[in-house]
């Protein structure tokens, strides 16, 4: 029972990465790290009732904190950056090519 | 009360931010007021930190907090580097923001949270306390990147960092979900004991685990298949930005980095064979960046991965016996010292809108301000490993260690790799010396970093007096 929910969070994770990798909107890659992020967060309740203590429940709770103030953050900068260009594709933000 | 008393220099940097945001709210207090306050809480939190004693100075893991934290001569140590760091990158940006007319009240309140996260990791002994030091770190860095909003570029590096940062965040999160897994616990000690009771290579979730936060270790530590964000995060964040990033960060960063690798030796052997390589790689690919670069900001980005890479040999060859890491704590001290040294100068001298930034910019910069030029060279020098400085001492450290503990091909390519970056250091002294100059190098008031750029400058002399057990 409890490895159908760690292999859940993993093919979640997985999502999230191959999200982050192919998406061009700024939006939708933000959204695929908060999905990897609440990922974490089910394998660590998972993980909690595998082991049979609490730990993992205050831990998500943690990772679920940062993860608001994180997404606070982001979206600040994606509404900054469409006030700038008018559009949030990746391939515009082209300023800083090494 | 022992807990309280051992996070006091945390509990001085966090109280200090949050007086600067309270006291940015009134309207008699502008720009002049509020730098003076933020320098003056970074020398208080700094004095504070040399003040706390350490009970137990050589356990690795003498806990506090019910083994959340530890604190030993490394955190010290690693604290007032960034504490240092800290007072002059707050020195920088008064003089930075003189010049350039732009002004926010919350820059030095950020810069205060930003030490607190950093300071947070470096005692950090549990792995979800190191993800929220490491993520305090992280939003106050990108909102110090920011903070100009007017300008595209700086919006754009925020962005890069800002998605960069948060997809290694949830790296580091996953990591932890299989280590606690695989051990039970996400406290050092616990892992500790399971690793040592179990073994590490028998137990797959502990090696992914350890993988994953390799990476997440790895990308903020600017190291070889994760450092392509560098250059560009650091061109396009303002000067003390910079310079505040490519130290105290990196402090931070690498002191997380040895915290995790002392968990558990067999832990540890189990990752040398592939930090040798990256170490390796990390050297000679920033080599070749910074070789390529014209501009003076992204030379010193890339020279700062090749810094990285000579750390992470400390980390390799140096750490299982020798518990306080004393050869990587001083090398973080001379690089920083003499890093921010550059970035400190090159605030008053970028002159406005950082319009100062090529090679050919500063060409016959000694005979118009020679004081600052041979404060310029004496850092330089410091990062090339040239004799007297401190520089020279953390790379003899370094190496020496690698030698005797058996990492003869590693030393051997480290000095090939400081012999290759004498090259593009060597080209900014060049054009300062030997090129006429086209410019005045006018600065528009005297100002506080001038004399924080000679402070620094005695300080790479200094450092190298520190003795250090390898």
């Amino acid at each position: 029972m409890i490895n159908n929910y760690l292999a859940l969070s993993i093919v979640l994770f997985c999502l999230g990465i191959l999200g982050v990798v192919s998406r061009r909107n700024v939006f939708v890659v933000f959204m695929a790290i908060e999905l990897m992020l609440n990922a974490a967060n089910l394998g660590f309740v998972a993980v909690s009732r595998l082991h049979v203590n609490m730990d993992g429940h205050v831990l998500a709770l943690m990772v679920m904190a940062v993860a608001a103030a994180e997404a606070a953050l982001a979206l600040a900068v994606i509404i900054l950056l469409h006030k700038h260009k008018g559009n949030l594709d990746t391939n515009i933000f082209s300023l800083l090519k090494g | 009360m022992q807990d309280i008393m051992a996070i006091l220099p945390l509990l001085a940097t966090c109280a200090g931010a949050i007086l600067i945001m309270l006291v940015a709210a009134f309207e008699t207090f502008r720009r002049e007021g509020i730098s003076i306050l933020g320098i003056g809480l970074f020398a208080f939190a700094f004095f504070v930190q040399l003040t706390v004693e350490n009970s137990s100075p050589i356990m690795p893991y003498s806990a506090i907090f019910n083994g959340m934290l530890v604190t030993s001569t490394f955190t010290k140590a690693a604290g007032l580097i960034i504490l240092a760091c800290g007072f002059f990158s707050a020195i920088a940006a008064q003089t930075y923001f003189t010049q350039n007319r732009w002004f926010v009240l919350e820059y030095y309140c950020m810069m205060l949270f930003a030490a607190c996260g950093m300071i947070l990791m470096t005692m950090a002994a549990e792995l979800i306390t190191v993800f929220v030091a490491l993520e305090i770190m992280s939003l106050a860095i990108y909102t110090l990147i920011g903070c100009d909003r007017r300008s595209v570029i700086r919006s754009e590096a925020v962005l890069k960092y800002l998605m960069l940062g948060a997809f290694a965040g949830a790296f580091f999160v996953m990591g932890s979900v299989f280590i606690y897994a695989g051990a039970g616990s996400t406290r050092f000690v616990d892992i500790a004991r399971a690793v040592s009771e179990g073994g590490f290579i028998a137990n797959p979730a502990l090696v992914g685990g350890s993988l994953l936060i390799m990476v997440a270790l790895l990308f903020k530590a600017a190291a070889f298949p994760f450092h392509a964000w560098v250059v560009d995060v650091y061109d396009g964040a303002p000067m003390p930005v910079t310079g505040f990033m490519a130290t105290a960060v990196k402090t931070a960063v690498f002191c997380v980095f040895a915290n995790v690798l002392l968990i558990n030796t067999e832990l540890r052997d189990g990752w040398v064979g592939y930090l040798f390589w990256i170490s390796v790689l990390t050297m000679f690919v920033g080599n070749l960046i910074a070789i390529g670069q014209n501009n003076l900001k992204r030379m010193l980005a890339a020279s700062g991965i090749v810094h990285s890479g000579y750390l992470i040999i400390g980390l390799v060859a140096i750490g299982s016996d020798t518990v306080s890491n004393g050869a990587v704590i001083f090398y973080l001290a001379a690089y920083a010292a003499s890093t921010l040294g550059i970035f400190v100068a090159l605030s008053y001298l970028g002159g406005e809108d950082e319009k100062r930034i090529r090679f050919d910019d500063f060409n016959g910069l000694a005979r118009v301000r020679p004081y600052s030029a041979a404060c310029i060279t004496i850092f330089l020098l410091s990062m090339a490993g040239i004799p007297p400085t401190a520089g020279f001492m953390g790379k003899f450290y370094i190496i020496a260690g690698a030698f005797k503990h058996g990492f003869v091909a590693l030393g051997v390519l480290g000095i090939i790799s400081s012999i290759l970056s004498v090259w593009y250091y060597l080209r900014l002294i060049i054009s300062m010396y030997f090129r006429e100059p086209q410019e005045e190098f006018g600065v528009s008031e005297m100002t506080l970093a001038p004399l924080g750029t000679f402070a620094l400058a005695a300080a790479v002399f200094a450092i190298s007096f520190i003795p250090v057990v390898i």
